[in-house]
């Protein structure tokens, strides 16, 4: 009971750093609807020491939020990520979440979400829905 | 052969079964020529290239405010294309570079930011900065190709001996890690903060923040008449548009040595973009051959904002997966058009998408590197339309 | 990981029965580790059950040894972005490939020890390397400058 209390309490505020990833460009280059490439961009950069600190486990998928945007990602265990707070690869889930005042670094809530990751698609059916 | 992949523009590439030299991003795009390549569509249906054509061009007939924009993929020649297209349509054009390094270019080429060459890092830099920028994953041979690594010239003792290596970052990334002996690293929050520090120390004056790094990094400076910042987007946004003070602080450093700036961008060919327009405009991008003159306002991405475009004209970029949503959602206000080898996040919403030959791979062309060296290219395969001819059909059209 | 001979030890019968021809069985750990002899000449461990724990846990152990080069060099490719840093620092490239490597580019020689394939590095020429044969120095170049663990040696 105590850790099901705890899971929709867990908000945690932090910054998000936007970094290049040559994994992920590499999978960019080959398509931007494939598996791959959402396997390499919705993710959540974070060292293992800020994610026992935060409890947040590698493998979990948090919502991501920011300004009323959210995105899932998948969290991802990096020693090059940030001491304090995330790093996301570039892509079109950091940019549903930024603008250019906060271009490359901004402040995001993330909270534990069920589910999975989400798509590509689903941001640009926002796009075309206008 | 030349790997357009990045900025770098690799040259010692040889593809003969498999592909020889080049990084995990290079190799990739020769690997992969063919796969999640663009078809030609309208509305996303797909249809004949040439009705596409026709498509496109009604587009352009019937614009009245056309943005052009991209163009840091393709080459000179094809740029040189579009700004002709721009100018014949009075319109407006830009690349990524507004909100990527152009400003560096910008300054490099009013000479107001004393720049090199890659090769002469190769064979003069002893203190190599890189700053704001994770080399390791965006310009993965930097390093090993020209900077830190390779012997020549003056330097033929290697690393350990003949370079200093600086790492300004926000976080411990890859290229942080390398910063070991004879090297530093330097988790900055604030850019500026280190910036005045090293603005101290040449005073003579002891700073608050950053007192050892930057004693030591004036003084290993001071070894050498040859020292280097490459500068990536973490250096552009860390300034929060205070030019100056970078101006500044290279001024202040040049006083007592040789510190020279090379922006690290990741488009293979932005600089020759920037180069272009400027030789014909007097500015790097965001310009308006309407108003004839470049400013804020005419920045691609602002253009969207303000909704002061009816139609767009995009070579070679994905707007969809590289600007912010606010901003990207708003091209669903306008008439799109893209032009690009590969089906990306914006063929799904654009209402003309045209296929491309891949530069560099399938088409020649020249590049110009980062550091304005020219770059031919050397295609091995043959493959049309390229961007040239369908920009020049297009231009024909209107 | 690397294994370090006191792990092998450990799972050794510890008898130094020298049945492998070493005088101990310490000194055999550190002999299989460098591949100069066989795990299998340990023929007790094989030979008798009341080893058949130890030596399960021992080859499961020793797995890596397969992947790794005659150096003792790993290279795991899913790692690799193809920065060539290793390249480019190796001395052995410096010394003998002048215009190639030794000045950022591509190697020029045809037998370099290792180089980019597919976007990732290849052992071509391990008996060039200074780790190589009876005589090796230890050289940790490579490894130093790859800052994503994508090269690694047995020894650590």
């Amino acid at each position: 009971m105590g850790l099901k209390f705890a899971k929709f309490i867990r908000k945690i505020e932090t910054e998000v750093v936007v970094a290049r990833d040559s994994f992920q460009v590499e999978a960019a280059d080959r398509g931007k609807l494939s598996e791959e490439f959402v396997k390499k961009s919705a993710v959540l950069y974070i060292t293992e020491e800020f994610g026992k600190k935060n409890a947040l486990r590698e493998g979990e998928i948090v919502k991501v939020t920011r300004g009323g945007r959210s995105v899932n990602l998948r969290v991802v265990y990096n020693d090059t990520a940030p001491s304090e707070g995330a790093m996301m690869p570039n892509s079109i889930y950091a940019n549903y979440l930024t603008d250019f005042d906060s271009f490359k670094r901004f402040r995001v809530t993330i909270e534990i979400a069920d589910g999975n990751v989400t798509t590509p698609s689903e941001i640009i059916e926002l796009i075309k829905s206008g | 052969m030349i790997c357009t992949g990045c900025s770098c523009l690799c040259d010692d590439i040889v593809v003969d079964g498999g592909v020889r030299n080049a990084c995990r991003r290079g190799a990739g795009i020769f690997r992969f020529v063919n796969e999640g390549r663009a078809k030609p569509m309208i509305n996303g249906e797909v249809v004949d290239f040439e009705k596409a054509m026709d498509a496109a061009g009604d587009i352009i007939g019937n614009s009245e405010k056309l943005a052009v924009y991209g163009l840091d993929t393709t080459t000179v020649e094809a740029q040189q294309k579009a700004i002709e297209l721009a100018k014949t349509k009075e319109a407006y054009i830009d690349d990524n570079s507004s909100f990527c390094l152009g400003d560096f270019v910008e300054l490099i080429l009013k000479e107001e930011l004393p720049t090199t060459t890659l090769d002469e890092v190769r064979n003069n830099a002893y203190v190599v900065f890189y700053w704001g920028t994770d080399v390791y994953h965006s310009l993965s041979r930097h390093m090993s190709r020209f900077t830190y690594y390779p012997r020549g010239g003056k330097r033929q003792r290697g690393y350990e001996e003949d370079r200093f290596l600086v790492v300004v970052d926000v976080r411990r990334s890859h290229t942080a890690k390398l910063a070991k002996k004879n090297a530093r690293f330097i988790e900055v929050g604030d850019d500026l903060e280190l910036i005045d520090a090293i603005l101290k120390v040449l005073d003579g004056k002891a700073p608050e923040k950053f007192a050892k790094d930057a004693v030591r990094i004036v003084k290993e400076m001071q070894k050498a008449d040859f020292n280097v910042i490459i500068g990536g987007l973490g250096l552009k946004y860390g300034l929060k548009g205070d030019y100056q003070q970078f101006l500044e602080f290279v001024r202040r450093v040049n006083e007592v040595t040789n510190l020279y700036f090379i922006p690290a961008g990741c488009h293979p060919n932005m600089r020759g973009f920037n180069q272009l327009l400027f030789e014909k405009t007097g500015h790097v991008n965001r310009y308006s051959f309407r108003d004839e003159e470049a400013g804020e306002k005419f920045a691609f991405p602002k253009l969207l904002e303000d909704g002061e475009i009816d139609a767009a004209l995009i070579v070679g970029t994905d707007p969809v997966n590289s600007l912010p949503f606010d901003i990207a959602k708003k091209l669903k206000d306008i008439k799109t058009i893209l032009i690009d080898p590969r089906q990306s996040l914006t063929a799904e919403i654009a209402d003309v998408v045209l296929p491309s030959a891949i530069s560099g791979l399938e088409t020649g062309g020249t590049m110009i590197r980062i550091d304005g060296v020219k770059v031919e290219l050397a295609p091995f395969l043959e493959k049309k339309p390229d961007d040239v001819s369908i920009i020049s059909s297009l231009l024909e059209a209107v | 990981m690397p294994i370090t001979p006191m792990e092998v030890y450990k799972l050794l019968p510890k008898t130094n029965c020298r049945k492998c021809g070493e005088p101990t069985c310490m000194s055999f750990a550190f002999k299989v580790i460098n591949r100069e002899k066989n795990i299998e000449e340990c023929t007790p461990l094989f030979e008798d059950d009341r080893y058949s724990r130890q030596r399960d846990e021992l080859l499961k152990l020793l797995e890596p040894l397969k992947e790794a080069t005659e150096t003792g060099l790993i290279v795991t490719e899913d790692l690799c972005v193809g920065c060539a840093n290793c390249i480019v620092v190796c001395p052995v490239h410096a010394a003998e490939d002048p215009y190639g490597s030794a000045a950022g580019s591509g190697p020029k020689i045809e037998d370099p020890i290792f180089r980019l394939e597919d976007g990732v590095l290849k052992v071509i020429n391990m008996t060039k390397c200074r780790r190589y044969g009876k005589n090796r120095i230890l050289c940790v170049a490579c490894r130093e400058n790859c800052p994503s663990d994508a090269i690694r040696f047995l020894e650590g």
